[in-house]
């Protein structure tokens, strides 16, 4: 174990079953930083394997506010580029704690497969008694028989199974920055679902100066305007759209990622009281909403907060990109709960909210809560704010809202955290590459 | 010294659960922590914080805070699930060795609090 890593890739081939390990040296790191640039330099080793790559940053599952963050790398079926999608919540520090600091999946397996990675071990197995399942009978599922609540659980429903372009990859039951289809090429690869549990432990190079400078900025946290932020409207009113008095009924309570600060999670009621605060009988009551885009494009077509809340919890079972369905169902004139819900294996077509980058455009495109000077008024701020988030491993809303966590920040903690010296130039050089793809 | 927990403050980041690992291993490792956040009914968005103290456990739950001695659970009542995992852990010591506590340092809302 090296500071802030597990130092462990690990490499399982689904067309013959084998499972690898290797060792990652401090050269890999000093390289690639970490993240998605570490993940990108893995997926173009393995390129001809189309492979799909798990990767943390160094700064992910640390006391850095807002270290949350891992990230899937692969080829979009959507775009034919490499992109990246982000791991949020639990589930993305899960897979750091795991002990695979990266994970490359090649090949395609014959057979419905799951992936279980949990205290330094990889299991592959059998996944035909999941196959058919939706996202969160998946999940559920998995965590019954796998023995604990607290898995995470990477896991694809239908539209995946079906290799849909449109397909998602969704993080236990909620929805994902996955816009790219990954959701596709797991059903293409015949993998349901990624499960996660880990009980890691990561030490730190100067830990005292490193503890210190987290502090100090969780405590400019607190004495800035953000600290008193929280629901996902916020952030709609910080992109022109008024929502909070159109979620307001069925809100309930706000919830962060790990270790960010922020609750901009916003869990949405429609099938119990949303403002009844202790638990109910009822297993399925809602969604959490941590995208504002995934219901802004129902609330566009002129549903109600409830229909929009209930086709997107549909979404989320089927395992397919609320956002595409939201366009691509106002291209096709449906705008109707039942419609929409109904036509979900029919849907196809470019997506033009999908871009043309390698980051996720499911955080919106500037700065939040702040106007950043003037870097925040030019047109790469967002990619490489976002490039820097995905390869530290910092939540990708969060590095939007605060400025205190500067390139040169974020370096600082990496160089106490590992003792590397990592260097400007080298994370610069890793941005460039992550944006250029 | 007392640690006091404000459930509804709790925004289910498990900073605490970080800042706990450190004071028992000085490394990042939640799993030793003597707090955890209570979020096994993820669908439901029930959470709050658990926290093991040396002969009780504190159930930091939305409907508000109660406190179990450890093994005097009554005859016939299920032990919640969300609760397993800490049972075998260490009981809070109020940071014995440190100047403060550091789930209230690390806390970004206030959930916890020293009394």
């Amino acid at each position: 174990m090296g500071n802030l890593t597990s130092e462990t890739l690990l490499i399982i081939d689904l067309a013959s079953g084998e499972i690898s390990e290797e060792m990652i040296e401090d050269e890999f790191y000093k390289e690639h930083v970490g993240g998605a640039a570490a993940n990108l330099a893995l997926y173009k080793k393995y390129q001809d394997e189309d492979p799909i790559v798990l990767g943390t940053g160094l700064l992910a599952g640390t006391l850095v506010p807002g270290s949350s963050l891992s990230v899937i790398t692969a080829k979009s079926p959507r775009t034919g580029k490499v992109c990246h999608a982000p791991v949020n919540l639990y589930g993305g520090i899960e897979l750091k704690y795991t002990g695979f600091d990266f994970v490359v999946i090649k090949g395609a397996s014959e057979k419905p497969v799951y992936l279980w990675l949990h205290d330094q071990v990889a299991d592959v197995s059998e996944a035909d008694e999941y196959w058919g399942l939706d996202v969160w009978e998946t999940t559920d599922k998995m965590r019954v028989g796998l023995g604990e609540d607290l898995i995470q659980v990477l896991a694809i429903g239908k539209a995946g199974e079906n290799a849909s372009p449109l397909a998602q990859v969704n993080l236990n039951y909620w929805a994902t920055g996955d816009q790219w289809g990954f959701g596709g090429l797991f059903g293409q690869k015949k993998i349901k679902a990624i499960a996660m549990r880990g009980m890691g432990m990561f030490d730190m190079d100067d830990e005292d100066a490193f503890l210190k400078n987290a502090l100090g900025v969780l405590n400019e946290f607190k004495n800035s305007p953000l600290a008193s932020k929280k629901g996902i409207a916020e952030i709609g009113a910080e992109i022109g759209e008024d929502i909070a008095g159109w979620l307001e009924p069925l809100t309930h309570r706000h919830s962060a990622c790990f270790n960010t600060p922020v609750a901009f999670n916003t869990f949405l009621k429609f099938d119990d009281d949303p403002k009844i605060l202790k638990e109910t009988d009822v297993e399925e009551p809602g969604i959490l909403l941590t995208n504002i885009y995934d219901i802004l494009g129902f609330k566009n077509l002129g549903m109600s907060v409830e229909d929009a809340a209930r086709v997107l919890q549909a979404c989320m079972k089927y395992g397919i990109d609320p956002v595409a369905v939201a366009e691509l169902s106002q291209k096709a004139g449906k705008k109707s709960l039942d419609e929409i819900k109904g036509s979900f294996s029919e849907l196809s077509g470019d997506v033009a909210a999908t871009g043309k980058g390698t980051l996720s455009p499911c955080t919106p495109l500037k700065p939040l809560f702040h106007d950043a000077g003037s870097e925040g008024q030019a047109s790469d701020w967002w990619e490489k704010r976002q490039a820097v988030a995905y390869i530290c491993g910092i939540q990708h809303f969060f590095i939007l809202m605060a400025p205190f966590l500067s390139d040169e920040k974020l370096l600082e903690f990496i160089n106490q955290g590992t003792g590397l010296e990592i260097t400007a130039d080298v994370l610069n050089k890793a941005v460039a590459a992550v944006i250029s793809g | 010294m007392a640690l006091k927990i404000e459930p509804l403050k709790c925004i289910e980041c498990g900073a605490c659960e970080l800042a706990c690992g450190y004071h028992w291993d000085r490394a990042f490792s939640p799993i030793t922590s003597s707090i955890m956040t209570y979020r096994t009914r993820e669908k439901k968005n029930y959470f709050g914080l658990i926290l093991k103290e040396e002969e009780n456990l504190i159930l930091g739950r939305p409907e508000g805070v109660e406190v179990q001695r450890i093994g005097a659970v009554e005859e016939g009542v299920e032990a919640d699930a969300s609760a397993k995992p800490i049972m075998l852990r260490e009981g809070c010591d109020l940071c014995d060795g440190f100047d403060n506590l550091l789930c209230v340092q690390y806390c970004p809302t206030g959930a916890m609090y020293q009394e």
